[in-house]
């Protein structure tokens, strides 16, 4: 058993902390983005940048040792392959029920019943 | 073959190759429990990766309108409060209350990360008071959650198994990701109690309070999903 | 050379119970839960044997069993492959083989965490009451075993029609769900102790191959199951409040369901996402039980230890890219063929490596035709023959005719239903003898042995020509006289009668087995420490059968692999782990 743990000096954690209320705050304002691949793009960029700064410094994944980093990291790529293999799928569904199924390309939601009287 | 520190100059391939190729331990200075959770919360991974890869499947297969989450998690602010008017008009702001639960959830990791180094320094009240803040938070956040929820299914109409908006898997998804994030969290809540319950009587004082940093991995998972569930659900 | 790191176990007490109960039924220890595993797969084991007589006595005598109707042999069906694939192969190779090796073998006083190790099987065996309940519940309400098949596909599963849509498959559902929950508590135990609680020496590639195996299908489980758990929640949504996951919008018995928009497809890719890690996850500890076995018995070193080690993994690595193989018929995406065919064939190759390394260890070995060695003999046979009927399977154009023939039935039965049961039963003749501290009858070992090896042969071999005339599976009728027309030819009915009169011979030959366990408990012939001369660690253990703790205060010292067999220069023909090098030598 290994004596000394993951004690680090507490600037770092309160910088991470500061900057994932900023990333947090530039993805919720892509909100206001017109929808197309920038917004898709800056959502899924500051999803990963949060994300790595989590595990990065508030899981103390930037100090440990590579044997538990690549054991960690390296098994999740199956789902890279499982979500990949999806997305094809799923699209090749759409298509189907598109093209056999008479069903509409792209319809309009409906608005939200907000303001709708309470029952 | 049990040096635990290893030269410099060494390139990542080797340090990691000299790691798993040595005895007694492969992880080297990680206790037990730690290595436990690590790997948890691996399996853990694949459960919330396997439900939004899910979510994405059926997303884009139905052909029903899915709805602007945007509009509906939309929060008015009240124009008026105790009888004071403060705008002519409430005012809709897009996803506020997610906004809202963001940062909590955001806080109260960042409480966790402070206990974990105040276990560290040995310091056991700022490590009971944080852990309480940071549970604290976390109930805070499950209270806003059930909010949430009932806001959808009261105002919208929102259920399980209805969406009056188009697509029903809308609803299905929303409530069954964040129901098992919710359960997630609460759990968490439970397990951060006990452990700074116990911390307080000094039932670790004979180890270096690793158990601190062990709820910590688990807490900070937690957000981390939130992360995700909040780009792929909310902003999506 | 820095100092030795301390196994922490050394340092650390364990907890000793003073009372009946804590020491034989809530134990803590390993080898207690181990048992305790072993004996209530066993036992949900002989249900679904039974289950496969049933069915094949209606298949070779349609209307001999009275009440034994069509929804009664799809409910067999289902239960028969769920209970052998997960309750009975799953908790058995790494329930009670895992919980015995994994400790012993590495030189660990127990697993990481007893008291969770402990809760694994308390909550195994929560599950499997959930599962079996259903037999009680059938005498005095409406509620009957589900019988969508063991793979559960939706719409069906939960659609009227199909026997057990209203609550047999919410009990299954719930069953399995808290299976993952129980194999989750022991699996992050196994690799925990695997990683972490080694004793000096011991490093990954001197480990013995059977906790190599058990190392990686532990994994594999870890990241697989849940797969199977997300889609047991969605279903059982689908199932109890009506959302639309699985379920598309359909007509049932001329309505229009209140279902619409789900994917049924989605299911499959999940539960197969499970499914086929979980073929690996039974096969991989057999590989590794059988490998010692030929080792010992052969008494010779297992050839090529590094290649058998890096093919366990790579075969680990590759379960997770080939799921769809299983579903060429089933209507996805037309180009998945081709790559969930290439992977499938690329997993030919380390499992290829595997067989030549059993095959080049008995080259010119001192073979030893003991009652374990012959089960892993057999095994290796059924294993190449179930296998290459894989890779016939594997091919999306021979697969398409084959589908859900009896030709995939004899192929899954050879390669993961009686393939991982030989390797078990070689695992406990080769073990019981330092479990219990007695021998195993041999001479009612090898009449166990001839009965099961050629009775499996003369039951699904023939199978293969089934599947090649056509005769689909999961068929309530296919026989002469049935109410269905005769498509088949007449060979094809003589077989089954055939096959079912086999098929009754092999399940009595396991009450041998049975009676052997027991007899042998009390009255079998002491075993020695080291009965076969093996040289990995649970055979040094100072008491036989192990006290809890395993060891003495200090735990062992590894200086060699397990495979030193006939090493010039040493008085035995073995040489077990804990034995020094030589300075000379």
């Amino acid at each position: 058993m290994a004596t000394e743990g993951q004690q680090h000096p507490i600037k770092i954690y309160l910088l991470v902390w500061g900057l994932l209320f900023a990333f947090s705050a530039i993805s919720y304002a892509s909100d206001y983005l017109d929808d197309g691949v920038f917004r898709t793009s800056v959502i899924l960029l500051f999803m990963i940048l949060k994300a790595a700064a989590i595990v990065a410094v508030f899981m103390h994944m930037q100090w440990e040792r590579y044997a538990l980093i690549f054991a960690i990291l390296l098994p999740p790529l199956a789902l890279m392959v499982l979500m990949t293999l999806m997305a094809i799928e799923a699209d090749y569904a759409w298509a189907t029920r598109v093209e056999y199924m008479g069903e509409p390309i792209a319809p309009e939601p409906k608005p939200p019943p907000t303001h709708k009287p309470h029952h | 073959m049990t040096e635990t520190t290893a030269p410099g100059n060494e390139s990542i391939f080797t340090a990691t190759a000299r790691d798993w190729s040595s005895d007694v331990t492969t992880f080297k200075g990680v206790p037990w429990g730690k290595a436990m959770m690590w790997i948890f919360l691996v399996s853990d991974t694949f459960i919330f990766t396997c439900f939004l890869v899910s979510y994405m499947t059926v997303r884009m297969t139905v052909t029903d309108p899915w709805p602007n989450p945007s509009e509906v998690f939309a929060l008015a602010i009240p124009n008026e409060l105790f009888g004071l008017q403060f705008f002519e008009s409430s005012i809709p702001v897009p996803l506020l209350l997610i906004a809202i639960m963001t940062f909590v959830l955001i806080s109260s990791s960042g409480t966790m990360a402070m206990a974990v180094n105040m276990g560290y320094q040995r310091n056991k009240k700022g490590v009971v008071l944080l852990m309480v803040a940071t549970a604290l938070l976390g109930m805070t956040f499950v209270g806003m959650q059930i909010f949430e929820w009932s806001k959808l299914i009261i105002d919208e109409e929102v259920a399980a198994w209805q969406n009056p908006m188009g697509a029903a898997q809308f609803g299905s998804f929303f409530f069954m990701v964040t129901g098992f994030h919710g359960l997630h969290v609460s759990a968490g809540v439970a397990y951060l109690l006990i452990v700074a319950w116990r911390v307080g009587r000094g039932h670790y004082d004979h180890t270096n309070f690793e158990i601190v940093e062990i709820t910590g991995l688990y807490w900070h998972f937690v957000d981390l999903v939130w992360v995700f569930i909040f780009a792929l659900f909310y902003l999506w | 050379m820095a100092t030795a790191e301390i196994p922490y176990q050394e340092t650390v007490p364990l907890h000793h119970p003073k009372t009946w109960l804590g020491k034989y039924v809530f134990s803590q220890d390993h080898k207690v839960i181990a048992v305790q595993y072993g004996i209530t797969a066993m036992a949900v084991g002989l249900v679904a044997l039974v289950l496969s007589w049933l069915m094949r006595i209606q298949l070779a005598f349609p209307g001999l069993l009275e009440g034994f109707g069509p929804d009664e042999y799809l409910s067999a069906i289902t239960m028969h492959g769920m209970i052998m694939v997960i309750y009975l192969l799953t908790a058995f190779l790494l329930g009670a083989f895992g919980n015995f090796c994994v400790p012993l073998m590495c030189g660990a006083r127990d697993m990481v965490f007893p008291f969770v190790n402990m809760l694994s099987y308390w909550v195994y065996l929560i599950s499997v009451i959930l599962l079996l309940v259903v037999y009680p519940l059938m005498l005095f309400t409406d509620v009957a075993p589900t019988g969508a098949g063991w793979t559960l596909y939706p719409p069906q599963t939960i659609t009227a029609g199909t026997p057990g849509a209203d609550w047999g498959i919410v009990l299954m559902l719930a069953s399995l769900a808290i299976f993952i929950v129980a194999f989750t508590m022991g699996g992050l135990n196994y690799i925990t102790t695997i990683l972490q609680a080694r004793t000096r020496g011991m490093t990954l590639m001197r480990m013995p191959l059977t906790v190599w195996g058990i190392f990686i299908a532990t994994f594999l489980g870890l990241i697989a199951f849940p797969a199977l758990f997300v889609s047991a929640v969605m279903m059982l949504l689908d199932r109890l409040i009506g959302t639309s996951f699985f379920m598309p919008a359909i007509v049932s018995l001329g309505q229009k369901l209140e279902y619409s928009g789900g994917q049924p497809l989605l299911f499959q890719h999940l539960f197969w996402f499970f499914g086929h890690p979980e073929v690996y996850i039974v096969a991989l500890p057999a590989f590794g039980v059988v490998s010692d076995l030929i080792s010992v018995h052969a008494r010779k070193n297992i050839f090529g230890y590094r290649m058998m080690v890096w093919a366990i993994v790579a075969i680990g690595i590759l379960s997770l890219i080939v799921w769809a193989h299983h579903m060429y018929v089933a209507g996805m995406h037309p180009y998945f063929g081709f790559f969930f065919a290439t992977t499938t064939l690329i997993i030919a190759v380390p499992t290829a490596i595997k067989v030549y390394n059993w095959t080049l260890t008995l080259w010119r070995a001192n073979i030893k035709l003991t009652v374990p060695m012959l089960f892993a003999l057999s095994f290796v046979l059924t294993f190449i023959m179930g296998g290459i009927t894989g890779l016939f399977l594997g091919n999306v154009i021979i697969d398409i005719p084959l589908s859900d023939t009896y030709f995939v039935v004899a192929h899954f039965h050879m390669v993961m239903g009686v393939s991982p049961i030989l390797a078990i039963f070689g695992g406990i003749y080769h073990w019981y003898p330092k479990l219990t501290g007695r021998m195993l009858n041999d001479t009612v070992g090898k009449i166990h042995f001839y009965f099961t090896f050629i009775g499996t042969y003369v039951i699904y071999f023939p199978m293969h020509y089934l599947g090649f005339v056509g005769v689909p599976r999961r068929y309530y009728e296919t026989a002469l006289g049935g109410t269905f027309p005769d498509f088949y030819p007449p060979s094809a009915h003589y077989l089954n009668i055939f096959i079912t009169i086999a098929a009754l011979v092999v399940g009595i030959a396991q009450l041998l087995f049975i009676y052997n366990l027991v007899h042998s408990y009390f009255k079998g012939e002491k075993a020695s420490d080291n009965p076969w001369g093996a040289n990995s660690l649970e055979w040094r253990t100072p008491q036989t059968p192990p006290s809890h703790g395993n060891w003495d205060e200090r735990l062992p010292t590894v200086h060699r692999w397990a495979y030193d067999f006939g090493v010039p220069g040493h008085d035995t023909d073995h040489v077990p782990q804990d034995v020094p090098r030589k300075e000379s030598a």
